[in-house]
């Protein structure tokens, strides 16, 4: 079973697909946290009505398969001659999607601040930012951050799909070594165990974070 | 000023053999449901048990299925059990691995429902005189299946845009496979993506719907 | 979506701006290297060496033609449905890539004259008693998608009325699948079979027979309005045949009798 053609060369590439991995998905969380954190606020100030517009754009990229959005992605660029290299449109294009889920995560965190709280705190003269910055932002911070840890490792899952662009990440480091070594079962199952090892304990730590964070 | 000029009347031709291949989307994505449903309820049960064995059996699936990506997942029905000899066609392999996925998330989601249904309801059961099926069938399934039906619509819309991913093992007949080969033939990338992407959203967005008109009618107290 | 509406605009006044731009020809001598899209699963046009290095025909031909106009290679990796947006997008300048020059993808990118020609051979799974291109009849087959095989044989499986076609993204996963079984037999071009079937890699595959298709001829291809560059590229063509680069290339990867890049009875 372990004779196997498979060099500590090979596990070296497979290691820089990872690397890959986790720096689309570095790139695409930050980016799409910090739009995320805009939109949402900017929907709950602005009230469901004027946030049409917004949301139907972010509701978009959660109805389209993101293999879809990421050929999309890349014809448009390629279009417009933006000569972006693939590892840039991968970025792009999932930070919006980030993007799309984290702002409904930044609005269900606002949202379960009681606005009680709040009007609380604009009474003792804080102003709208010192509101948003001392009350609501610890507040909902709490209520969000399991789900957007689900986000994170949703994303670093989905990255895989990036492999369409060319881009050699885990997934495509896998499928290159299969090509050459003919052995899918074993690489692909080392494939599936990085992921599994980068995923799994982040995702002990988020159930963690919800179940202490909730009984108080 | 770009060198590039759309050929929309081109890519509408091809409208009609886009929708046939929707249809087969939805169908993948319902019937991936149905299983995962079934599966996740197994499971569920499997983690209630108390046995040990089925148990962990449970835990393993629940979390590979949320630990590995789907496209790892359908690649693996198909090329890692191809291994074994377990051959599956395209269409089995992107069922069997959207049916592993959904059933790995269900189940959690499942688990999260129970917990927010109070033992003292089932041991108010039980001194009714209701066996521990009883009163699992009736007072724990229907508050669970309540509890987890926005989840649940969430994972349906979920199993609609992962079907996308069979083009990767050889399927060839629902939209992104349908899609993929008007591409590959014409080069015409923007065009045929981009009709495909509406045609996404629409169902998406019919299931949603669907979900949110059948909740109000199922769950009218 | 707002970004890009800006990014829209941002390119749109760059484009103005720059009326009078040099052609692809120029800026590729002026950067000094030049870019080619090669496919790597497609040996032994494209692949990898032990050190996943990209070596083969098509990377040696890059090479060739950086060296006559005078810059340095770069070899950038595109999966096959990659090729046309590297090329648009001008994150490559040529694709080198085995393309077949078909009239349905000259309507969007610009094709010279041939530069290979591919036979088409039937590959089977031992197991599939398959022994000719006839015995696929009513069998699973596979081929890459979109390419000129996979859209003769699909026609064909249709004609036939029985059987299956199953298309997969790289031609890695057509072997893939031939070798687990998956598929009884593909139809692939005559080099990459013998290349996967003497590579020892796959055990229980042979190659049965040839297709009765046409010859695939496979171009380079570069933007649509390059015809500056088009020239270039179909002068080199022309000297890589004349000088003996082609025979001594094809000898090198592939071995046999030379294949013909021209087609009887007709100019192009």
């Amino acid at each position: 079973m372990f004779n196997t053609a498979l060099t500590l060369s090979d596990l070296g590439f497979l290691l820089q697909g990872a690397l890959m991995t986790l720096a689309v998905t570095a790139v695409s969380v930050t980016a799409g946290t910090i739009l995320g954190v805009i939109f949402g606020v900017v929907r709950n100030q602005v009230g469901p009505y004027w946030a049409v517009p917004l949301t139907f754009v972010l509701d978009v990229f959660r109805s389209v398969p993101l293999l879809i959005q990421l050929v999309l992605g890349n014809a448009f660029q390629s279009i417009a001659k933006l000569g972006w290299p693939p590892f840039t449109t991968s970025c792009v294009v999932l930070s919006l999607y980030t993007a799309a889920y984290c702002t409904e995560i930044v609005r269900g965190g606002i949202s379960s601040v009681p606005p009680t709280t709040r009007r609380a705190a604009r009474s003792l003269g804080m102003t709208w930012w010192q509101d948003m910055r001392y009350i609501v932002a610890p507040l909902a911070t709490r209520v969000s951050l399991p789900s957007w840890i689900g986000l994170t490792l949703g994303v670093m899952k989905d990255s895989a799909l990036v492999l369409w662009l060319g881009l050699i990440e885990l997934l495509r480091a896998s499928q290159v070594l299969v090509t050459r070594l003919q052995e899918p079962l074993l690489i692909l199952m080392i494939c599936g165990a990085i992921y599994f090892l980068i995923s799994f304990p982040i995702a002990r730590l988020g159930g963690y974070l919800e179940k202490r964070w909730s009984n108080d | 000023m770009f060198s590039y000029t759309f050929h929309w009347n081109q890519a509408l031709k091809a409208l009609p053999q886009m929708l046939d291949g929707a249809l087969v989307t939805l169908q993948v994505a319902l019937l991936s449901m149905v299983i995962g449903l079934a599966l996740a309820l197994a499971l569920t049960a499997c983690r209630l048990s108390g046995n040990r064995i089925l148990g962990s059996f449970a835990t393993a699936w629940v979390e590979i299925a949320r630990n590995t990506p789907a496209l790892f997942q359908i690649y693996m029905a198909h090329f890692g059990l191809g291994n074994f000899g377990i051959h599956l066609s395209p269409y089995t392999a992107l069922l069997a691995g959207i049916a592993f996925n959904n059933a790995g998330y269900l189940a959690e989601n499942f688990r999260g429902a129970l917990k927010a249904i109070p033992d003292t309801q089932t041991r108010a059961g039980r001194s009714l005189g209701m066996t521990s099926v009883q009163a699992f069938r009736y007072i724990v399934l229907p508050q669970m299946l309540r509890i987890a039906f926005l989840p649940v619509t969430n994972q349906m819309v979920w199993a609609i845009l992962m079907t996308s991913l069979g083009v990767t093992v050889g399927m060839n007949t629902d939209l992104a496979g349908i899609t993929q080969e008007l591409n590959a033939r014409s080069f015409r990338t923007f065009e045929f993506f981009a009709i495909a992407a509406v045609i996404y959203y629409v169902i998406a967005k019919a299931v949603t719907l669907a979900a949110r008109a059948l909740a109000a009618r199922m769950f009218r107290y | 979506m707002k970004t890009s509406v800006l990014a829209l605009g941002l390119v749109a006044a760059a484009a103005l701006t720059s009326q009078a731009h040099a052609d692809k020809l120029d800026d590729v001598i002026g950067s000094g290297t030049l870019r080619c899209a090669v496919v790597l699963d497609f040996p032994p046009m494209g692949s990898r060496d032990e050190n996943n290095n990209p070596i083969g025909f098509d990377v040696d031909y890059c090479n060739d033609l950086a060296k006559a106009l005078g810059v340095t290679a770069e070899i950038v990796e595109t999966p096959f449905p990659e090729r046309i947006p590297a090329l648009m997008s001008g994150r490559v300048d040529v694709g080198v890539a085995s393309t077949s020059d078909t009239l349905e993808r000259a309507k969007t990118v610009g094709m010279t004259v041939p530069y290979f020609a591919f036979e088409m051979a039937v590959t089977a799974n031992d197991k599939s008693g398959v022994k000719s291109f006839e015995d696929m009849k009513g069998k699973v087959v596979g081929a890459t998608a979109g390419t000129f095989e996979a859209i003769a044989l699909e026609k064909q499986v249709k004609e036939w009325g029985a059987g299956e076609f199953r298309p997969y993204q790289t031609q890695a996963d057509v072997f893939l699948a031939l070798s687990q079984g998956q598929i009884d037999a593909t139809v692939s071009t005559s080099t990459v079979a013998q290349a996967n079937v003497k590579g020892g890699k796959f055990a229980g595959i042979s190659v049965v027979g040839k297709a009765p298709f046409d010859t695939d001829y496979v171009a380079l291809f570069t933007n649509r309005e390059e015809y500056g560059f088009i020239n270039f590229l179909n002068l080199f063509i022309n000297q890589q045949v004349r000088t003996g680069r082609y025979a001594e290339l094809y000898e090198k990867w592939v071995g046999g009798e030379l294949p013909d890049l021209t087609a009887k009875g007709v100019y192009r």
